[in-house]
């Protein structure tokens, strides 16, 4: 019986075999993005952008002779899931790169994995600065949160808002770290925090925090959170009959945000990486080309972060003459003034990006462009 | 009027009864007497559907209520006045008397039986507003019964009716079973640890030990029987 | 204390919701003494039935929303009845932590089916603004019909649902099974026929819990119903669980304790810590809870 059942065992060897000779043809990288869940509009941004970067890549004939191939796992926005899918990546398609996440709190789960592995990870749109602290192989195309909790400060003094009152997500390492830079910058400036409310990650009832908020009388409140929560914020700032102006950081643009909190987030502002109105060639050749692709869909921020991310690690690639980690790490490391449709990026000793931060407002139920803040 | 045959349950791997056959003739007080676990109060509650039985078939007036569930055997007029009594002891003593009523739609009827329980049991007349858990035992156990005897039944099993009560109070409830049985032509189905009692109102017993039956016979054989004398009725 | 009064208002509309979700699940702990986990996907499913709805129905009217309201409930009340019927009932009788075990992986299985993309996805969707909307103020305190709907719409619920307990013969059969399973099944009453009853009851005030409180928080997905579920337990425990009147009490004061905690600067960090410190400082005191009534477990 052994004997006879050995020919049958030999194929699906031979198979495998022939599979793996077939991959080395393609280089692959990995994406970890939030496809679905609670942030799915990030990802889903973030993922379009990154393709349409590879697909450009491969249609001018890929790097290195060879063309790329974009692994993408989908962590559903959960806490514990994104490791798990770095894992994955990383063990079985043996990619020589990590693209992801969005929201810092993920890329924070994704960074260990891709350090113990020893393999470049770059985090398009992750601001808390503890990103890429995790090690030398973490790197990040956007600003980082004291730079945007900085801006904001700013832009809070310029309008002349003396007293404002945060509320901060404090289960979101983002906005922890927005909220901190925020109050640092903000009260050395001149400014009061009148009141200082949080929230953790799965509440739907602000009230409570916002009935507190309106007996301090504020100008301003500082919402350093994601579209969700904050369309839910608005909309019962409304309720309350709060109608000072609301303002955050990157974490508000999705389109999520003016479907949900509807009149309620006319008048906020927030910060973000780039504008789609931005009338550099690039630019505007980026937004053409995400039209086309994905049925006449302007890229925001997240699209245009990721796009940046796969072409910035193209780009070492092709410095760095191999995929090899050690030496794509020290091509990412070296990287200087690369043009990318989010600004002329370069990385800085502490591996992140310095770039200038765009301020947006939300006008007629559409985002509109008001200010651009350099670092 | 009942008919068990062949009657077997099991709690898990344990066999509370193997194969236990009696029959309980129209009119008559039929008692079912032995020890602890040996399978009397099993028996009731696989009558009566409260537990399924493994194998066998229960009969009634004919027909198979083997598979049935308990309210449609109490639908078909046979009731039984549980172990512990049971009754309902948040809601008052009307309350609980009209639970019993509970598939009589007819109001007179609920009416006038009421005041025929309360004519056989004057104690529960004086505590009708009165919750049933602040009741002695031997009027909760009226109560039971009473309770029972709001549904009309033509067949009543008694689940040890005694236990707890004062040897007074024991022969006043026996008086009244024995009332209920010959002026109302209710046929009835006893089961008791007091054996000396069961024998004396019964005309036929069955004597259960370890979930099969190893003695029957009219009651008053049994009574002067000699093993049964020693091992149920204290010599 | 204008403040404090707002968030009064603002508690009372929150535990009104728990109070309609806590029924449920007293309810079905009362007749069969276990808790029906599943039950907080049931208010998940009435919020996404009226989500579904409210992509037909015309928004901000009174009869779109009662129509989305009453078809939210009708839809629970079958899903209940028919969890009941499929997984439950097979296992009566059986020891309880099976049917605990079970009941939670109903519960997982309900999320996981909607979170398909074919039937919802994960993606939280906006909620239509199904009942009109109008902000009401009143010397400083403000009120939004949403939540006054929320609050007016549990207190009648809650009242019937009393009334069907105490005034009808459905009722009578309910809190005899709760008192005495075999003894009801003794004098005629069908267990199954009240059983699918109280399933359908707890279900259809779960699925009205659902759509108020989509309307308050208007953005609905198929894990939003864990955290309100969660709490809505505590507040069955925290009023005594099998008693109506206590899911109702322990609800508005769960309601109340979180938002007093959410809105003070100290403490709105832990507010969900509060609450369940709250819980357990009253079960301390009276185990039973605060209307239930010490009774031993049977064995």
């Amino acid at each position: 019986m052994r004997i006879l059942r050995r020919p049958h065992s030999l194929p699906p060897f031979f198979l495998l075999l022939a599979l793996g000779a077939f991959a080395q043809d393609t280089i692959k990288v990995g994406e970890v993005a939030s496809l679905t869940g609670k942030e799915a509009s990030f990802g889903q941004s973030s993922h379009k952008g990154t393709l349409l970067a590879i697909e450009h890549l491969n249609t001018a004939g890929g790097v290195l002779g060879k063309k790329f191939d974009l692994v993408t796992e989908d962590n559903q926005s959960k806490a514990g899931e994104s490791a798990t899918a770095a894992r994955k990546l990383l063990s079985r398609d043996k990619v020589v790169a990590l693209l992801g996440e969005v929201a810092s709190s993920r890329s924070l789960e994704i960074a260990p994995v891709a350090q113990a592995a020893k393999i470049p990870m770059i985090s398009p749109a992750s601001t808390n600065s503890t990103v890429t602290e995790t090690g030398s192989y973490i790197f990040r195309v956007c600003f980082i949160d004291p730079f945007q909790g900085t801006v904001m400060a700013k832009f809070a003094l310029k309008r002349g808002w003396k007293k404002v009152a945060t509320l901060i997500s404090v289960s979101s390492a983002y906005s922890v770290g927005l909220g901190k830079y925020f109050k640092e910058t903000y009260t050395t400036g001149g400014g009061a925090l009148a009141a200082e409310r949080t929230y953790v990650e799965s509440d739907k009832d602000f009230k409570a925090q916002l009935t507190a908020i309106k007996a301090a009388g504020v100008d301003a409140i500082f919402v350093p959170g994601y579209y969700n929560e904050c369309a839910l914020i608005s909309k019962q700032a409304r309720e309350l009959g709060l109608t000072v102006p609301l303002f955050g950081g990157d974490g508000w643009e999705s389109t999520a945000l003016l479907e949900i909190g509807g009149t309620a987030v006319e008048g906020v502002f927030f910060s973000t990486h780039y504008s789609s109105e931005d009338a550099a060639p690039a630019v505007q050749a980026f937004v053409q080309a995400f039209k086309t692709r994905w049925n006449g869909e302007t890229p925001d921020a997240m699209a245009a972060l990721g796009y940046d991310s796969a072409l910035v690690l193209a780009d070492a690639m092709k410095r760095a003459g191999t995929a090899d980690a050690v030496k794509l790490r020290d091509a990412l490391a070296a990287t200087k003034d690369f043009p990318g449709v989010t600004g002329k990026t370069s990385i800085d000793a502490q591996r992140n990006a310095t770039k200038a931060a765009a301020i947006f407002t939300v006008k007629n139920g559409k985002f509109a462009f008001v200010e651009s803040i350099a670092p | 009027m009942l008919t068990v045959t062949n009657l077997s349950v099991a709690y898990g791997a344990i066999n509370a009864l193997d194969g236990v056959s009696f029959v309980v003739p129209a009119g008559g007080i039929v008692t079912l007497i032995g020890g602890n676990g040996a399978g009397k109060t099993t028996s009731l509650r696989a009558i009566s559907g409260l537990l399924r039985s493994r194998g066998g078939t229960i009969t009634f007036e004919g027909q198979d209520i083997t598979r049935l569930p308990p309210h449609e055997i109490v639908a078909r007029g046979l009731s039984h006045v549980p172990e512990g009594r049971m009754v309902f002891a948040n809601l008052t003593v009307a309350e609980n008397l009209s639970m019993g009523a509970w598939l009589v739609r007819d109001r007179a009827v609920i009416a006038q039986r009421q005041v025929h329980v309360l004519k056989l049991f004057p104690r529960l007349a004086e505590r009708l507003r009165q919750t049933a858990g602040t009741l002695s035992g031997g009027e909760q156990q009226m109560l039971a019964v009473g309770r029972a005897l709001m549904g009309g039944p033509k067949f009543l099993m008694l689940d040890e009716p005694s236990l707890g009560l004062a040897p007074r109070l024991v022969g006043e409830l026996f008086e009244k079973i024995t009332t209920i049985n010959r002026t109302e032509g209710v046929t009835v189905l006893l089961v008791e640890q007091n054996a000396r009692l069961a024998l004396a109102v019964s005309s036929y017993a069955h004597v259960l030990e370890c979930g099969r039956i190893v003695m029957s016979g009219p009651s008053t054989e049994l009574a002067s029987d000699p093993r049964l004398k020693a091992a149920y009725l204290g010599g | 204390m204008t403040e404090f009064l707002q968030q009064l208002v603002n508690g009372l509309a929150l535990g009104a919701i728990y109070a309609l979700i806590a029924l449920g699940y007293t309810m079905v702990y009362g007749i069969l003494r276990f808790i029906n986990f599943a039950h907080s996907e049931v208010f998940m499913v009435g919020a996404l039935i009226a989500w579904k709805l409210g992509q037909y129905l015309p928004h901000s009217t009174l009869w779109g929303g009662l129509v989305a309201l009453v078809a939210a409930m009708t839809g629970c009340a079958v899903l209940g009845v028919t969890i009941e019927r499929l997984v439950y009932r097979p296992l009566r009788g059986t020891a309880t932590l099976n049917v605990l075990i079970t009941a939670i992986g109903v519960s997982l299985l309900l999320q996981s089916v909607l979170q398909h993309p074919a039937v919802f996805g994960a993606t939280p969707q906006p909620f239509p603004e199904l009942f009109p909307v109008i902000n009401f103020t009143l010397g400083g305190l403000t009120a939004s019909s949403s939540q006054l709907v929320v609050i007016v719409v549990a207190a009648l619920l809650i009242v019937v649902l009393q009334l069907v307990a105490f005034r009808t013969r459905m009722g009578r059969a309910m809190r005899a099974i709760a008192l005495n399973p075999a003894a009801a099944q003794l004098v005629g009453v069908n267990i199954n026929v009240v059983i699918s009853f109280t399933f359908a009851l707890g279900s259809a005030l779960a699925g009205a819990g659902g759509v108020l409180y989509a309307l308050n928080y208007p953005s609905v997905e198929p894990l939003m119903g864990v955290m309100p579920g969660l709490k809505a337990f505590v507040a069955a425990v925290l009023g005594g669980i099998g008693s109506i009147p206590g899911a109702a009490l322990g609800g508005l004061i769960l309601g109340t304790v979180e938002t007093l905690a959410g809105g003070s600067a100290a403490l709105s960090t832990y507010k969900d810590a509060i609450a369940f410190a709250v819980l357990i400082i009253i079960l301390l005191c009276r185990p039973a809870g605060l209307l239930g009534r010490p009774v031993a477990e049977k064995v």
